[in-house]
């Protein structure tokens, strides 16, 4: 039985579709990615798993629980790290980390988890005096201290040096290696290409294509060879918002003969 | 509480003391039957008890909730097996001690600055300093409520701390009010809260009609506030 099942889920706010039709599977023990940009419903979607949002139409189960109806029960199963940092600024690592383990029922040991996520030493330092990557290992931390049969990671990343990246992709592959299903939402493809079993690329606020990373890139380019990156551009469409920069900044402080000779020539060249 | 808040601490610690040393300290004629204790002091020491409540309860409540709010502290937990009411709870919690702190000094200071006599009423001071406390931070609830944003719950905190003020008799006795206004006044948590008090700690009766409003202020501000309050 699949981990996470999401069927055909819509959601809207007022004119803007934010998510139009999704459907994906995600099997236990897989890294699952949801890759797209800014505003293809990722966040939405995601949301509408953990049960943020109620989605308008279409059907989500995670491990067999409606995320509205039985969110009591998911929250017990389900370890979130959201996009922002969402933490107080003068409360400690420990006390965070101690604080949600006094949320769940069974939960691992806050000391040793500190330990595995190498904040040993940061134990007693404020959260607004940890660096980029500890605030985000700390927030792995309170994702993974209940103990969640499945965990979401959103943006995981963003913000992060290379090597604060790579020590953070290691970590998200013990805690798959411990049995937790990661379903992984993220835009920078090295991450996708190197964590994910599957990805889905979402675009406007569908599923473009879902498949192994090197699926992806071999559906775009015959074979291999060619990188994510191109195969990730190829899907989500060129960038058709708006006139280009050029048109926004041109023409300031133009007379109007100057401005009717600019429209010719962008006639010209479009 | 100190290291997180330290600003938030200022006023109720400081500004109820100061006010109680610079005004109790006048020469006024001693209330009848409490040996020592002046009609001025009669009257600033249960004024600067609601305005300790009432800093903390309408002012720093709401601020904290919304800065909450504005940081996804409140959504974060809300992906957690905790309910976000337990946040409201220590919230309150947290508010208790200061204002139980600020109260506590004032009057420790009353008593050996300006020789307090105990209360005459301790039962009726018991009802009336819980029903103010209740009320005020019903409306600080109402306020974090209606707040979009950290800066707005300060300011919408400010004007309705000052308004119930200004109205309850906290700038002055309610008699220097118009009468409409000072009637008005009577009956809101601050002048409500004023009077209760100052009944109390003299031996006066308690108005039944103000406690009264003092418990329908509670019932209605936090009803209201929980119909409209968003965690995100």
């Amino acid at each position: 039985m699949a981990v996470i099942e999401v069927r055909d889920i819509h959601k809207r706010y007022g004119d803007t579709v934010a998510v139009d039709g999704v459907c994906f599977d995600v099997e236990a023990g897989e890294i699952f990615g949801v890759l797209g940009r800014n505003g293809a419903g990722k966040t939405t979607t995601v949301e509408i798993i953990e049960g943020l949002r109620t989605p308008d139409s279409g059907l989500v189960r995670v491990l067999g629980l409606d995320p509205v109806r039985d969110h009591r029960a998911l929250r017990t199963v389900l370890g979130v790290q959201l996009q922002e940092g969402a933490l107080p600024d003068k409360a400690t690592a420990g006390e965070m980390v101690r604080l949600y383990r006094s949320f769940y029922a069974d939960g691992a040991d806050p000391d040793r988890l500190l330990g595995e996520l190498g904040l040993d030493d940061k134990r007693d330092t404020f959260v607004d005096e940890l660096s980029g990557g500890q605030l985000q290992r700390l927030s792995i931390a309170l994702a993974l201290v209940g103990k969640p049969r499945v965990a979401v990671l959103d943006e995981l990343t963003s913000g992060l040096d290379p090597r604060a990246c790579r020590d953070t992709w290691e970590l998200i592959e013990q805690v798959r290696a411990a049995g937790v299903t990661i379903l992984l939402v993220t835009h920078f493809m090295d991450e996708a290409q190197r964590l994910c079993d599957r990805i889905a690329v979402f675009d406007r606020g569908r599923i473009a294509a879902l498949d192994t990373p090197d699926g992806l890139v071999a559906r775009t380019h015959g074979r291999g060879g060619a990188s994510l990156d191109e195969a990730f551009l190829a899907m989500t469409g060129a960038d058709d918002e708006g006139d280009g920069l050029d048109d926004v900044l041109g023409g300031a402080g133009l007379d109007e003969a100057d401005r009717a000779r600019g429209d010719a020539d962008g006639q010209v060249w479009s | 509480m100190v290291r997180r808040d330290t600003a938030g601490l200022v006023i109720p610690l400081g500004l109820p003391l100061l006010l109680l040393v610079m005004n109790g300290s006048g020469d006024s004629p001693p209330v009848p039957g409490l040996d020592g204790m002046s009609q001025q002091l009669a009257y600033v020491l249960p004024m600067v008890i609601v305005l300790t409540i009432a800093t903390v309860g309408v002012i720093n409540m709401p601020s904290f909730l919304a800065t909450y709010r504005r940081y996804k502290i409140l959504r974060r937990l809300a992906v957690t097996p905790a309910r976000p009411s337990m946040v409201l709870v220590a919230q309150a919690v947290v508010g208790l001690a200061q204002a139980f702190a600020g109260i506590v000094l004032v009057v420790v200071a009353a008593a050996v600055l300006f020789g307090l006599s105990a209360p005459a009423d301790p039962l009726g001071l018991v009802v009336a300093l819980a029903l103010t406390t209740t009320a005020m931070f019903a409306l600080g609830m109402l306020v974090a409520a209606v707040s979009p944003t950290p800066n707005a719950a300060l300011a919408i905190g400010l004007v309705s701390f000052f308004v119930l003020m200004a109205l309850g008799g906290g700038f002055g006795p309610r008699g220097n009010l118009p009468d409409g206004v000072a009637a008005v006044g009577a009956y809101l948590p601050f002048g409500a809260g004023l009077d209760t008090l100052m009944a109390a700690w003299t031996g006066g009766p308690l108005d039944v009609v103000q406690l009264g409003a003092l418990a329908g202020v509670t019932v209605v501000a936090a009803a209201v506030s929980a119909r409209l309050f968003r965690w995100e």
